[in-house]
């Protein structure tokens, strides 16, 4: 009955309500774009970490994050095989160099990741199935996601990678995140031919692969215990809150959207109290004169927010659908990670409920005062 | 709905046609109609300039994200001294290495014009920085000078070129990334696993891929940075030379007869020129500028939308009113003229606010993220008019609802 009720009121004038409809759409619209650019940050940083097969991983002492990995003695991996838990190592090699495009001369980072073609490192089976391509010296697959400022990316073209010759033996999907414009993958042994400083005795990450059943929290405590201070060693877990918490509090980019948020949600916020109290005002008469037939304040009370739930809920689903059709856009322009996750979706609802059982009560109180008698 | 306040208005009326007893329209009206309505309900007056006033204040934050994004990166470059640069040809953004030989610097010296060449050295991968008090070690952008050929306009780098001239000091970064660890003048720590001794601070801050910058002498830089290549005790290599234009030369003459004299491996660009190559670059790496130009539009909208819903609601209880102005003969010109006064305070009314607020929390996250958040001159004018735009625009929807009033129904 309240909601029937509620339901006439928002329909009785259908260009107003549509207009508020609008107003809340909009700020709804706006909490999510910003939570989608402020949360592809952290999922930007994690691209490579969640396409990575691994248990625990090892990390220089000074790793501070993905692109600033330092090296640590192979020896450790080796070391950590001595636990029986441990069934696998493979060393991970990364360094930033500079991809030369002579067509457009134009010179570029490019992030380059080596590792043992023996090993299955990446869950991408198109990297995987190339393994062969790797082999071959000077050869690297290139992440067709890199910008176009690198040239064509056609199999069997050569450019130049700090000084030295190498050919496009295949590509790839994954996207670049936020290590570089472009990202390759090669070999070990491709890898320290094109930075000749770097040494296979000194790795930039070490995937560890436990047992079945093995507990990795228990396992990292023991490898602690053998491992020098040069070395840390994470869980999964672990790992992945140290890189989200890098690019969320520690970078410009995380700084920037993370205000960007805060200041979204309290304009959001303020914009559908505004828009939600003009209209239950606007029905403030009619209130009244139930008010006057005798209908109880509890009463009343459930119609108003029976009207700023439907409002704010009719104005969610059209918002929901255009917040998807911007991220694809972002996400084509931008190459910006962004995608909507259902903690998202409930999150911003229980945001939009909530506010809009604070403008209901916001507006009762104006009633209570409200004489009928003056209403008029 | 307000009986005080729809007296009053009937009042102004009364009292504006006494002012006016011609009835054309247009011209200056004793009664400002437009304001009057506008305070008739303080209470909600207040809460639709709350409304419109976040949005402004979303416009405004979203110009100073894109302006701290893009000005962030441009703080170092400003901060040298020099009217034209020479760079490597293949150089496309300050924090990455690509020297070129100094030989070039002295060839340089020899075109018309040219008042002084001055080396700047750099390095932004193999330097790190170990914070002093968490002993954790983070890369740092390390630039360097000749203190006899003093480059940056940095004051407090000036200030400080006899103590740069003792071996293995530097000078930090007091706006560095709080986990570079406060360095002050004294402080011992290393850089790239050597010792280095902080002799003062100057400010420059981090942008989107320095967290922190130190600055040494040139010897220095060479003790901690040399590559193996280099004989000991030449600085063959620079990243960037600084020139000076001799006074009455113009800028771009003097780059072309450098472009002239030098290979086709050095860049000639003028100071400009540099700073619209980075902003280039930061726009191609992540392009911020629509995203941020993408929050502006969404205030734009939003704030249209409330204004058009806080006007036509005005416009809804005043109707009796301007359809009693209708009835005396006010033609349509005239009441178009008084909503859009009154559209236009409301713009004003609401832009006063979140621009106050707005330079508060400028400040606060230009001190919380170390970034440059500046209320320019072009953003206080740029938003002050999108938002007169759009309460007029607003305005001029919201009129329509009087324009079609007919006074004989609304009594």
């Amino acid at each position: 009955m309240k909601a029937l009720v509620a339901w006439r009121m928002i329909a009785h004038e259908k260009g107003r309500s549509a207009l508020a409809i609008g107003g809340i759409l909009v700020a709804i619209l706006l909490m999510f774009l910003q939570l989608g650019f402020y949360m592809s940050v952290p999922q930007g940083g994690l691209l490579f970490y969640d396409k990575m097969r691994f248990d625990l991983m090892l990390a220089s002492s000074s790793y501070v994050f993905e692109a600033q990995a330092s090296t640590f003695p192979r020896r450790r991996l080796l070391q950590a095989l001595a636990l029986p838990e441990v069934t696998q190592i493979a060393p991970l090699y990364q360094e930033s160099g500079r991809w030369l495009n002579a067509d457009g001369r134009l010179a570029r980072d490019v992030f380059v990741i080596g590792f043992n073609p023996n090993d299955v490192i990446f869950d991408l089976p198109e990297v995987m199935s190339q393994s062969d391509v790797l082999r071959r010296p000077d050869t690297i697959l290139v992440d067709t996601a890199s910008r176009p400022e690198f040239g064509s990316i056609g199999v069997g073209r050569q450019i130049e990678i700090d000084h030295r010759n190498v050919t496009i033996g295949g590509t790839y999907q994954l996207g670049t995140g936020f290590v570089g414009l472009g990202v390759a993958m090669t070999s070990d042994l491709n890898f320290v031919r094109i930075f000749p400083r770097q040494k296979l005795s000194d790795v930039s990450l070490g995937l560890i692969t436990l047992q079945r059943g093995a507990d990795p929290a228990e396992v990292v405590a023991r490898l602690r215990g053998i491992l020098p201070a040069d070395t840390q060693v994470f869980t999964r877990r672990e790992f992945t809150n140290h890189e989200i918490n890098h690019w969320v509090t520690r970078t410009s980019t995380g700084l920037i959207f993370g205000f960007g948020v805060v200041v979204a949600i309290a304009v959001g916020l303020v914009i559908l109290n505004q828009t939600l109290s003009t209209q239950i005002m606007r029905n403030l008469p009619q209130y009244a004169t139930l008010k006057a037939m005798g209908f109880g304040e509890t009463h009343i009370g459930g119609i108003v927010a029976a009207v700023a739930i439907i409002l704010s809920t009719i104005s969610y689903i059209p918002a929901v659908g255009l917040a998807l059709i911007l991220y694809e856009i972002i996400r084509r322009a931008t190459l910006l990670p962004i995608e909507m996750t259902s903690a998202r979706m409930l999150a911003v609802l229980a945001l939009a409920w909530g506010m809009s059982a604070l403008s209901a009560i916001v507006a009762l109180r104006v009633l209570r005062r409200a004489d009928p008698v003056e209403l008029f | 709905m307000d009986v005080a306040a729809t007296t009053t208005s009937l009042v102004d009326i009364g009292r504006a046609t006494l002012a006016r007893p011609s009835f054309k329209s247009h011209g200056s009206t004793r009664v400002p109609l437009a304001w009057r309505n506008l305070l008739a309900d303080k209470r909600r007056l207040l809460r639709s300039i709350t409304g419109i006033s976040f949005a402004v204040l979303l416009m405004f934050l979203q110009l100073g994200f894109r302006n701290a994004f893009l000005d962030s990166a441009l703080r170092v470059i400003q901060s040298i001294d020099a009217d034209i640069v020479l760079m490597s040809t293949t150089k496309f953004r300050f924090g990455r290495k690509d020297p070129f030989s100094r030989r070039q610097l002295y060839a340089a010296r020899a075109a018309e014009g040219v008042l002084s060449v001055r080396p700047i050295y750099g390095e932004w991968m193999t330097s790190i920085w170990k914070n002093p008090e968490t002993q954790k070690t983070y890369n740092a952008q390390v630039l360097a000078f000749d203190p006899d050929e003093p480059v940056f306009l940095l004051p407090e780098v000036n200030q400080h070129l006899q103590e740069l001239r003792q071996p293995d000091t530097a000078l930090s970064d007091a706006n560095a990334r709080r986990f570079y660890g406060t360095a002050s003048a004294g402080t011992e720590t290393e850089l790239s696993r050597r010792r280095i001794r902080i002799i003062g601070t100057f400010a420059l801050g981090p942008d989107f891929t320095t967290d922190g910058t130190l600055i040494l002498s040139d010897r220095n830089f060479l003790k901690f940075f040399a590559s193996d290549r280099l004989a000991a005790g030449t600085l063959a290599d620079v990243e960037l030379g600084a020139v000076k234009v001799q006074p009455g030369y113009a800028a771009e003459e003097v780059k072309q007869s450098l472009r002239q004299l030098l290979p086709g491996n050095v860049a000639v660009r003028t100071k400009a020129e540099m700073l619209a190559l980075e902003t280039a670059f930061q726009n191609s790496v992540s392009p911020v500028g629509p995203i941020f130009l993408l929050g502006t539009a969404i205030g734009f909208v939003v704030g249209m939308m409330i204004s058009y819903q806080v006007l036509y609601t005005d416009l809804s209880d005043q109707l009796p009113q301007y359809a009693t102005l209708k009835a005396m003969g006010y033609d349509n010109a005239y009441l178009v003229q008084v909503v859009l006064t009154q559209s236009i305070f409301y713009a004003l009314i609401a832009w006063l606010p979140a621009w106050g607020l707005g330079l508060l929390l400028y400040r606060l996250i230009g001190d919380v993220a170390l970034l440059p958040m500046h209320m320019t001159f072009g953003i206080v004018i740029g938003t002050l008019a999108i938002t007169i735009a759009m309460c007029a625009i607003a305005g001029l929807l919201a009129v329509r609802r009087v324009l079609k009033a007919d006074p004989s129904d609304v009594f």
